[in-house]
């Protein structure tokens, strides 16, 4: 049985549908990455999972059991970690503070929570200087390292990661998906990118998102041998079977 | 300059007022982003309230813990009753129920108590000590021991626990915060019931000082407002400033200018800062970035 199972999910932002019927799986241990260019419906599938986004019609099973329509809350306390697209890194609080809230979904004594908190700057050494530093200081990439940071804090089993590569320079790139790289040995990764060579690099399988439907799925090397990855990781309108 | 130590003691005595009701204020819209038209109702209600329980005689400490205890149940009522169901919906139906919120509060009153002012009891039975050349009225001294200690609790409660950050979190990003599984309308009831509260401990304070009334809470409310704009809206600290400012200006201005205008430098203070100064003192401190 996979960890996460989504059938046939269909979302609507009042009369538009933005995701048209998706299903797709993530098994235990694995890292999957959803590619698919802007609009096509990747970050609307990760807010449904995390219980941002109602879904209108269709499933999403975790674990065996029915998540769909459950709130936010009720979600990340099963487990389910979602990064959101754009950090959110809270603005007035520190980056240590942040990094402490991401251990809201669980009980711990707040002396614990902030032990784990610092032991956490040893998987994100390059923020570890700005612990105090408040969050509407620190740069795009920086920000990213502490929305991750935040995001693992739930100790979660699935970890949602909505384009940790946007905005980000490309050195900036690499380091963060050596950590997603590292964090795989752990928790079970979905990964949403617009950038198609970094998504799968890390990837164990990966699916194309189009206009709201999954039109492919495949291992990363059967991904790059199809011409269609292409046309739709740029954006392309080329007819895609799957 | 006898004269002047004086006014700014009592300045800052009522300066205190403004400022708690102003925090309220803060609290509410950071947490919200709506400001709250019925905090000045929250005072006028627990003035009332602390009337009552001194009346049906209660001995004073006990009806101001009765008083603060019915404050805390009413914001829990306000925050179901006004806030809550429409909390999806924008900023402008939510101000104009807490407008509605605060009419139905006066309105309640005036029909369960009359027009009658009421006069409460000060804390003390000494009226107050002679330091020196300056005459320290108890109940003036009570005001500013109390803000003092809340601004302290205040400043440990949102810096130093996990629940004040939970609080900031939510105040600042409330989906972000319902993803790490903060409970946003916890929240959002805790910044409800503390907002009562320190509003009905405002108007429990200043009641000796001035008649309990229909219209104590409108014109405290106005001044705190008022306050918050000068201090920098949004701003804890540009709340308490800004309040103890309004104060103290209003005091020295009615000893040496004019006492009718008393209200009036108040707001003449508020009109030079949205001209002058529209961010007020400590304008806006956390910038957001893309």
């Amino acid at each position: 049985m996979p960890l996460l199972e989504i059938r046939n999910l269909v979302v609507r932002y009042g009369e538009i549908e933005a995701l048209r019927g998706v299903t797709c799986a993530v098994e235990q241990g694995q890292v999957v990455t959803l590619l698919g260019a802007n609009g096509a419906g990747k970050s609307t599938t990760l807010r449904a999972i995390s219980g941002l986004a109602k879904p209108t019609s269709g499933d999403i099973l975790f674990d065996g059991k029915s998540i769909a329509g459950l709130g936010p809350e009720a979600i990340v306390r099963m487990g389910i970690s979602h990064v959101p697209e754009g950090r959110r890194v809270f603005p007035g609080l520190t980056v240590k503070e942040n990094i402490m809230l991401g251990a809201s979904n669980r009980r711990a004594a707040t002396s614990e929570i902030s032990r784990e908190a610092d032991a956490m700057f040893d998987l994100f050494p390059d923020i570890r200087k700005f612990s105090n530093a408040l969050g509407w200081t620190l740069s795009g990439g920086q920000l990213q390292m502490v929305a991750v940071a935040r995001g693992l804090m739930a100790k979660p089993r699935l970890l949602l990661l909505d384009e940790p590569s946007l905005g980000l320079a490309p050195v900036i790139v690499q380091a963060v998906f050596k950590i997603i790289s590292e964090i795989r040995r752990n928790t079970t990764v979905l990964l949403v990118e617009q950038n198609a060579r970094m998504g799968l690099s890390v990837a164990d399988y990966g699916y194309v998102l189009e206009t709201g439907r999954i039109v492919l799925g495949g291992k990363p090397d059967e991904l790059w041998g199809n011409e269609a990855i292409r046309a739709a990781y740029l954006g392309g309108h080329a007819k895609v079977s799957a | 300059m006898d004269l002047a130590l004086q006014l700014l003691f009592t300045g800052i005595g009522i300066g205190a007022v403004y400022a708690l009701v102003a925090l309220g204020f803060v609290l509410i819209f950071r947490a919200t982003n709506v400001v709250n038209f019925a905090q000045g109702e929250f005072s006028m209600v627990a003035a009332y309230l602390m009337v009552v329980a001194v009346e049906a005689g209660l001995p004073y400490w006990a009806a101001f813990i009765v008083a603060l205890l019915g404050m805390a149940l009413l914001g829990v009522v306000f925050n179901l009753g006004v806030y809550y169901p429409l909390r999806h919906r924008t900023y402008l139906p939510v101000i104009i129920a807490t407008i509605g919120a605060s009419i139905l509060l006066a309105n309640s009153v005036l029909a369960i108590y009359g027009p009658q002012p009421q006069v409460l009891q000060g804390w003390f039975d000494t009226p107050g000590i002679q330091l020196g050349p300056v005459y320290l009225d108890s109940q003036y001294l009570l005001i500013i021991g109390v803000t003092i200690c809340l601004v302290i609790f205040n400043f440990w409660f949102f810096e130093k626990t996990l629940l004040g950050k939970k609080l900031q979190a939510t105040s600042q990003d409330k989906e972000m915060a319902s993803l790490l599984g903060i409970s946003v309308s916890t929240m959002i009831m805790i910044t409800f019931i503390y907002s009562a509260v320190l509003g009905g401990l405002a108007g429990i304070l200043v009641a000796p000082v001035l008649f309990v009334s229909i219209q104590m809470g409108s014109t405290i409310a106005l001044k705190a407002f008022a306050a918050t704009i000068i201090g920098g809206f949004g701003d804890v600290a540009g709340a308490i400033i800004g309040g103890l400012a309004l104060g103290v200006i209003e005091t020295f201005g009615a000893a040496y200018i004019s006492v009718p205008y008393k209200d009036g430098f108040a707001f003449l203070v508020l009109i030079a800062f949205l001209i002058f100064r529209p961010q007020g003192i400590f304008g806006e401190r956390v910038a957001e970035k893309a």
